[in-house]
């Protein structure tokens, strides 16, 4: 087996253990929070996936600077398929913020809240990105104006982050200077959740890459086909 | 010889100019484009007048939105061609050819665009205060606000028109790669500002919002100038 192949198993493993374990924290162990109750439990889940959409957006904007700076495919394949799993992060965070604010706040939504207004801008921006890689043809000119939006788009990602520790508003901010209200067990189980979130991450991109390297070997496979009429066996 | 090295000094600078004589010739040309487009926003303020006939509603609060919603319509038409009609008639080749960097065409697109956008965006708000009665909020402001959202608005609109022309449905995904990425700049920044003038506000009480959008003007312009290479390389 490959290196690439083990590693991937180990990350799978890795994240199968700490999400059992996040699961068993989040719901049994970490005690329920004094005003919130029992839908206060969601918020590791929701932390670990926003955490990771970040991760993965990041990780775009750095595959389509390191792509228009070597023009190696290999970039614009991890920036889109970061860019994918990102997408489903996200959602799952802003799925789960809502749950979260139904109970705690009593409505899904609050338009006027900078930080959730930025992180569903954040969420369209990735959209139009996917969109964009849709209606262009494979090659290096879709490589090329993917990366360009992808570096535009980043724009947003400091500004989703920030969003809560420049205006305060009604997101809570959970990285507070003084620690927050968070309990050591609460603290904990919601490390146990980040981690579990980031191994799984890792894993889906690197399956992913897999997958879009097997696509491309099966394109020059197809074109072997095209030129000589027949597949070449020896 | 690398195209830089064929320009010299001021040369660069008569370049830009060529290029924007150039646009501006192509647009006036055929007069049917501006007509249409000054049509569109006529459209565009009537029908919001139209339904605002039927729906009470604070004209001082809707001004703003009703404003850029006019500008962002027809100034969307004005941009998708910019760089489609190079694509289309195969004069791309040409531009790219020229011993000019890609900067200048940005350059000289730009501010052919931003004459023609600023011109329809000043008959759209002329027609806003026919339609709708509205008592004149300091102009000078208003005017101030209007032409550094425009800037802003026309140097990210030639970028993602870069990207546009080169790939399929370009017409409609102009606006799904923009439209995200106006939300968390301009649409925050100007819309805000400018609902503000019409309650009374000045220049002068809205020092860090004009702050906001000069640096959203400044980072689109310098993205145009570092990213526009990349779209225009064959």
């Amino acid at each position: 087996m490959k290196r690439s192949g083990i590693l991937t198993i180990i990350m799978m493993l890795a994240a199968a253990i700490l999400t059992f374990t996040g699961i068993y924290l989040a719901f049994v162990w970490a005690p329920t929070h004094e005003t919130m109750g029992e839908v206060q439990r969601i918020f590791y889940f929701h932390v670990a996936s926003a955490w990771v959409s970040y991760l993965a957006f990041i990780i775009t904007f750095i595959g389509s600077l390191l792509y228009l700076k070597t023009e190696d495919m290999k970039y614009d394949i991890l920036a889109f398929s970061s860019a994918e799993i990102g997408i489903v992060f996200c959602t799952i965070a802003i799925i789960t913020g809502g749950l979260w604010a139904q109970g705690v706040w009593g409505v899904f939504w609050i338009w006027e809240d900078m930080k959730l207004f930025l992180t569903l801008v954040m969420w369209l921006v990735f959209i139009a990105y996917l969109a964009l890689r849709a209606n262009s043809d494979p090659g290096k000119a879709r490589a090329r104006l993917s990366a360009v939006f992808g570096i535009i788009g980043f724009m947003c990602i400091p500004l989703s982050f920030a969003a809560n520790r420049i205006w305060t508003q009604y997101h809570p901010t959970v990285i507070a200077s003084a620690g927050g209200s968070l309990q050591t067990s609460m603290v904990l189980t919601l490390v146990t959740a980040v981690f579990a979130f980031t191994f799984l991450y890792f894993s889906i991109l690197m399956i992913k890459l897999d997958i879009e390297k097997m696509k491309e070997e099966i394109e020059e496979i197809k074109q072997e086909i095209g030129d000589n009429g027949e597949i070449d066996y020896g | 010889m690398k195209p830089e090295a064929a320009l010299k000094g001021g040369s660069k600078i008569s370049a830009t100019k060529a290029i924007f004589i150039k646009e501006l010739k192509i647009e006036f040309r055929n007069k049917q484009m501006i007509n249409s487009m000054l049509i569109l926003a006529l459209m565009v303020l009537a029908s919001f007048r139209f339904i605002f006939s039927f729906i009470d509603f604070s004209e001082t609060e809707l001004a703003a939105p009703i404003l850029w919603v006019t500008f962002f319509f027809s100034g969307m038409f004005a941009l998708a061609p910019i760089y489609q009609r190079e694509v289309e008639q195969g004069t791309k080749e040409c531009l790219t050819l020229a011993p000019i960097s890609a900067s200048t065409i940005f350059f000289g697109k730009f501010f052919s665009s931003f004459l023609v956008i600023m011109g329809l965006n000043l008959f759209s708000m002329v027609l806003f205060f026919v339609f709708f009665s509205q008592p004149f909020p300091d102009m000078i402001s208003l005017i101030t606000i209007i032409v550094l959202g425009t800037i802003g608005f026309v140097a990210l609109g030639n970028l993602i028109s870069a990207i546009s022309a080169n790939i399929s449905q370009s017409q409609v995904m102009l606006p799904v790669l923009l439209i995200p990425i106006l939300l968390f700049t301009v649409v925050m920044t100007s819309v805000e500002a400018t609902y503000q003038i019409f309650d009374g506000q000045t220049l002068a009480d809205l020092a860090d919002g004009i702050k906001l959008i000069l640096a959203f003007d400044i980072i689109f312009v310098a993205s145009g100038y570092l990213l526009i290479d990349y779209l225009m390389e064959e």
